[in-house]
């Protein structure tokens, strides 16, 4: 069987990384599934999967889900001739869920963890609320890439200031502060050089130092990824842990986790992450305790919406 | 005010001054320990006044666009910072005063120069 390809942060394309970042599961499964009951007989199971094509049905009675009941499940009742059982006999209970808030990513990485064909999706209240297969993330995955493609031909026909635009990416280390900043100072000089206008680079400075300053003192590593375009500047900022456990707090000004060394060296005060989705025009933060934080903010350099702010 | 009209009133001696001090204007002072705090201040055409003398100081004070840093306390930097404030073009200068009383003398010559 063909396997998923590594779609790990470190080594993906950035649109990818991005589009399986910034989907969310609900906008990918098949809303309303089928479902059977528990005490459904197997040879009415046999009927649906038939008529509807699918191969697997969860067990949910008002919302709630009970299990699932597989085509191979189904196998073999029929090979012991006892299609009269009901869906409760048969049925696998423990089954792997997801939520629908959870990104793209969350799904493939099950996929690739489990041997099963779907997962049963659940919301927030945790009642069921869709179905997701590995042929619906690849409808949608197929689209998005569509999308991004067709972008990047658009801009290919675009005209390009001169050496304005650039696609670079660098690596941030643990409590490397000899290095920290490095980055910044690298994008910052460049904008100056191809005379963008002051204060929007005033913003992306601090965007980006903010950015990066707290991949240096809260995270493992990992690396900060620019754009940079005569519309926008885009800055891609993904660690490797230890992530984020609550995002709220992490964006209210004044919370910080940081010890009292950091903030010996001037940094730490919890200002980081609100001064960075202050001064930028789109912010996205997704984290995810263990796996790590990606942050992504773009700065319009055509659209001065924020320059007062600056 | 320029940096070299500020300069003798807070007894600084220059270390770094790669870019000219006569056309370096100055119009308000922020003064800070915290990086974050720099960040966040929302003027334009200021020097930034610290204690504080490690190289993220030097950056912080490039990337919001500061128009010189002064290090009060007589404190000396280390190799490094002198370097990256070469390297940035940024303004280092250094007085024995500490940093309410730098604070103070800044201040005082930028009020009087408002009020002229």
């Amino acid at each position: 069987m063909n396997r998923l390809p590594d779609l790990s942060l470190e080594t993906s394309p950035l649109t990818l990384v991005e589009v399986i970042y910034s989907t969310a599961i609900r906008d990918v499964m098949s809303a309303d599934p089928i479902v059977v009951t528990r005490d459904t007989p197997m040879s009415t199971v046999q009927q649906r999967m038939r008529d509807h094509g699918v191969s697997g049905l969860p067990v949910a009675e008002e919302g709630r889900l009970f299990g699932i009941i597989s085509v191979h499940d189904l196998i073999e009742i029929l090979q012991q001739g006892k299609l009269h059982m009901p869906v409760s006999d048969c049925m696998t209970e423990r089954v792997v869920t997801l939520e629908e808030e959870m990104p793209l990513s969350m799904a493939i990485s099950t996929f690739s963890k489990y041997p099963y064909g779907r997962f049963p999706v659940l919301n927030a209240a945790q009642r069921l609320t869709g179905i997701i297969t590995v042929r619906d993330i690849n409808v949608s995955l197929v689209n998005r890439l569509l999308q991004q493609v067709s972008k990047f031909e658009s801009m290919l026909d675009s005209e390009v200031t001169p050496g304005l635009a650039l696609n670079r990416v660098f690596q941030t280390r643990k409590h490397d502060f000899e290095n920290g900043g490095k980055a910044s100072t690298t994008i910052k000089k460049h904008l100056v050089e191809h005379h963008v206008d002051r204060s929007l680079v005033k913003r992306v400075a601090i965007a980006s130092y903010e950015l990066e300053m707290n991949q240096v003192v809260h995270s493992i590593g990992g690396t900060i990824s620019y754009r940079i375009t005569p519309e926008a500047v885009e800055i891609l900022v993904q660690d490797r842990g230890p992530g984020i456990a609550n995002v709220d707090n992490a964006l209210t000004e004044g919370f910080t986790t940081a010890d009292d060394w950091i903030k010996s060296l001037g940094f730490g005060a919890g200002l980081g992450l609100p001064n960075a989705k202050r001064v930028s025009d789109i912010f996205f933060i997704h984290s995810e305790p263990g796996v790590g934080t990606t942050v992504k903010a773009v700065i319009h350099l055509q659209k001065q919406t924020k320059e007062q702010e600056a | 005010m320029t940096l070299a009209q500020i300069a003798p009133l807070l007894h600084a001696t220059i270390m770094n001054g790669p870019v000219d001090f006569e056309s370096t204007v100055v119009s308000h002072v922020v003064a800070s320990d915290l990086m974050s705090d720099v960040l966040v201040a929302h003027t334009e055409n200021f020097i930034l006044i610290t204690s504080l003398a490690s190289d993220q100081m030097i950056r912080t004070a490039d990337l919001v666009g500061a128009s010189g840093v002064i290090l009060v306390n007589g404190k000396q930097p280390p190799a490094s910072l002198t370097k990256l404030a070469k390297e940035l073009e940024m303004p280092l200068l250094g007085t024995a005063l500490p940093k309410f009383e730098a604070c103070l003398a800044a201040g005082q010559a930028l009020l009087q120069e408002t009020t002229a």
